[in-house]
């Protein structure tokens, strides 16, 4: 196996074993907590552009499946274990994570002590890092990672260029697709929605055009800031018809009614992050991969209402609009990997859409 | 002996979804919760428009009051006839030049609203009424609707809705009876 390097942009470095693709790579490095759902993960088109670390120390012991995916081609840039399982044991199992990482070129860095990088994020922040063969000098690396600028056009690379349709009989919702999962679909397809998903830049006058009962606005990667036109054509939508914003979406919905953003220093990525519903009290724990949150004091009361808050550090985890029907939920309640405690929140987008179905015929 | 099925048509999952979007629409319809005075009708009403102050309470930090309301004295029908007229803890400082959200579990025909719509003027002239009902089923016999619905579930005559409170009936549920 040969040796592989991991250098941090502050000059850690961490040695270990290379698996998977043998390629060089370049991102912001990360880390999720969660003890499975590795499959769901790798392939969650939010990791796109980032090295994506597992605190967990083994992981791939039930091998990948056929069902798991959440996304065709993953854009995850590398995968950072203590421990793979080579022999994985799971009767749904295809394949161990070195033949997947291979297969989807994607380079796995093995032996690291995954929990010590997570300390060195948790203090310095989440950082640029490059996965490369160990032959190389450091300095060098370190260099070449202080001028190097990481891609801010994530969501464009992940996006469907051409609407498609993922058919049910029943309500029309309209999905744009920021890096969407494909378990939203599943959630929207097992609730009677027939599904038209649009690109990420897509205007609001084709959405409407399409006449939806439904709006729903996808996770996906980066900045919410780097997307104008979505929060223009949020800011047209709302006030047509009912949104449903997750992750990526959320933050959208907030930049479009006056609220902003901001990177947290380590994000949100794992499955057990305890959120308080206001209106119930009722705690969920819930699935999250954020890297950027709504700012708290940036909301304005006059339109938006924060419904849903993290217990451990207060961050907004979800909103609704005050005029109109609109709401947001910072985690991911399609729960594919996680705890399914928010999956009600599927069943009130469909009955929002109901209600406000029949309102609009009374009016 | 008749036979009776029975249907669970809402669970208390979906109840309580219900409840939390009729109480953020009633905050989005009415710009805020100033002025606003929860009325619910007897019995079942009642609950649901104390559950729903709650829910606002919790959102927006500020208690709202909750009338509640027995409008048999209203009626029109023979229950009414010797009704007492009713003893609300409101006068019309309460009603006058606010809004009242009257709550109640199934709108059916419209007489019980038309009744509480009486009952409520009686105590004063309100700025505007609102209706918030949990279940609507359709066949009206009076032009009234609601603004709130929780679930429209249309029925015919001959079926019965059946609401279930965990306040008085132990579990939250809403259940379609009819004659087999």
């Amino acid at each position: 196996m040969k040796k592989r390097l991991l250098v941090l942009e502050d000059g850690t470095v961490f040695r270990g074993y290379g698996f998977g693709s043998g390629k060089e790579t370049i991102g912001e490095v990360v880390f999720n907590t969660g003890m499975t759902g590795y499959q769901e993960s790798i392939t969650d088109q939010s990791y796109n552009g980032q090295l994506l670390t597992f605190t967990y120390p083994l992981i791939g012991n039930a091998g990948i499946n056929r069902d798991d995916y959440e996304s065709i081609v993953p854009t995850t840039k590398a995968v950072i274990v203590k421990e793979y399982a080579r022999r994985p044991s799971n009767w749904r199992s295809q394949m161990n994570l070195d033949e997947f990482l291979k297969e989807k070129d994607i380079p796995g860095l093995m032996g690291v002590d995954t929990r010590r990088l997570t300390r060195v994020i948790r203090e310095q922040g989440a950082m640029k890092a490059v996965l490369t063969d160990d032959t190389r000098e450091i300095n060098e690396i370190i260099q070449q990672l202080s001028q190097t600028k990481l891609p801010r056009n994530q969501v464009e690379q992940v996006s469907t260029t051409s609407p498609y349709v993922s058919p049910q009989t029943g309500r029309k919702v309209v999905v744009i697709d920021y890096g969407l999962k494909h378990s939203i679909l599943h959630e929207l397809n097992k609730r009677e929605c027939h599904v038209t998903v649009l690109p990420h830049d897509t205007n609001a006058e084709t959405v409407l055009n399409l006449n939806p009962d439904g709006v729903m606005l996808t996770n996906g990667p980066g900045d919410p800031k780097d997307l104008p036109y979505a929060h223009e054509m949020i800011k047209q939508l709302q006030k047509h018809v009912p949104i449903f914003g997750i992750c990526l979406g959320h933050q959208l919905i907030a930049l479009a009614n006056g609220a902003e953003t901001f990177k947290m220093n380590f994000g949100h990525r794992g499955f057990n992050h305890p959120v308080r519903e206001i209106v119930t009290g009722k705690i969920d724990f819930t699935s999250q991969n954020h890297g950027y949150a709504v700012s708290k004091e940036s909301i304005n009361k006059e339109n938006l209402m924060v419904t849903h808050l993290e217990i451990n550090d207060g961050t907004v985890e979800g909103l609704r609009h005050r005029l109109y029907p609109v709401f947001s939920v910072q985690y991911h309640p399609d729960a594919a990997p996680g705890p399914h405690d928010g999956a009600g929140l599927f069943d009130q987008f469909t009955e929002l859409m109901d209600a406000w179905k029949v309102e609009k015929k009374d009016a | 002996m008749q036979k009776l099925s029975k249907v669970e048509v809402v669970n208390g999952v979906a109840m309580e979804r219900a409840l939390i979007r009729i109480t953020y629409e009633i905050i989005e319809k009415n710009k805020g919760i100033e002025n606003l005075v929860l009325t619910g009708i007897k019995t079942r009403g009642v609950y649901l428009a104390h559950r729903i102050a709650d829910r606002i309470k919790r959102l927006e930090g500020e208690t709202i009051e909750v009338l509640e309301l027995d409008v048999s004295y209203y009626r029109d029908d023979n229950e009414g006839r010797n009704a007492e007229k009713q003893t609300v803890s409101a006068d019309n400082k309460t009603i006058k030049g606010r809004k009242v959200v009257i709550v109640d579990d199934v709108l059916f025909t419209g007489r019980t609203i038309r009744a509480a719509l009486d009952a409520v003027i009686d105590l004063g002239r309100p700025d505007k009424i609102y209706l918030a009902v949990l279940i609507d089923r359709g066949n009206r016999e009076l032009p009234i609707r609601a603004d709130f619905v929780g679930k429209n579930i249309p029925t015919s005559r001959e079926e019965a809705i059946q609401v279930s409170l965990k306040e008085i009936d132990e579990t939250d549920q809403v259940n379609i009876l009819k004659n087999i």
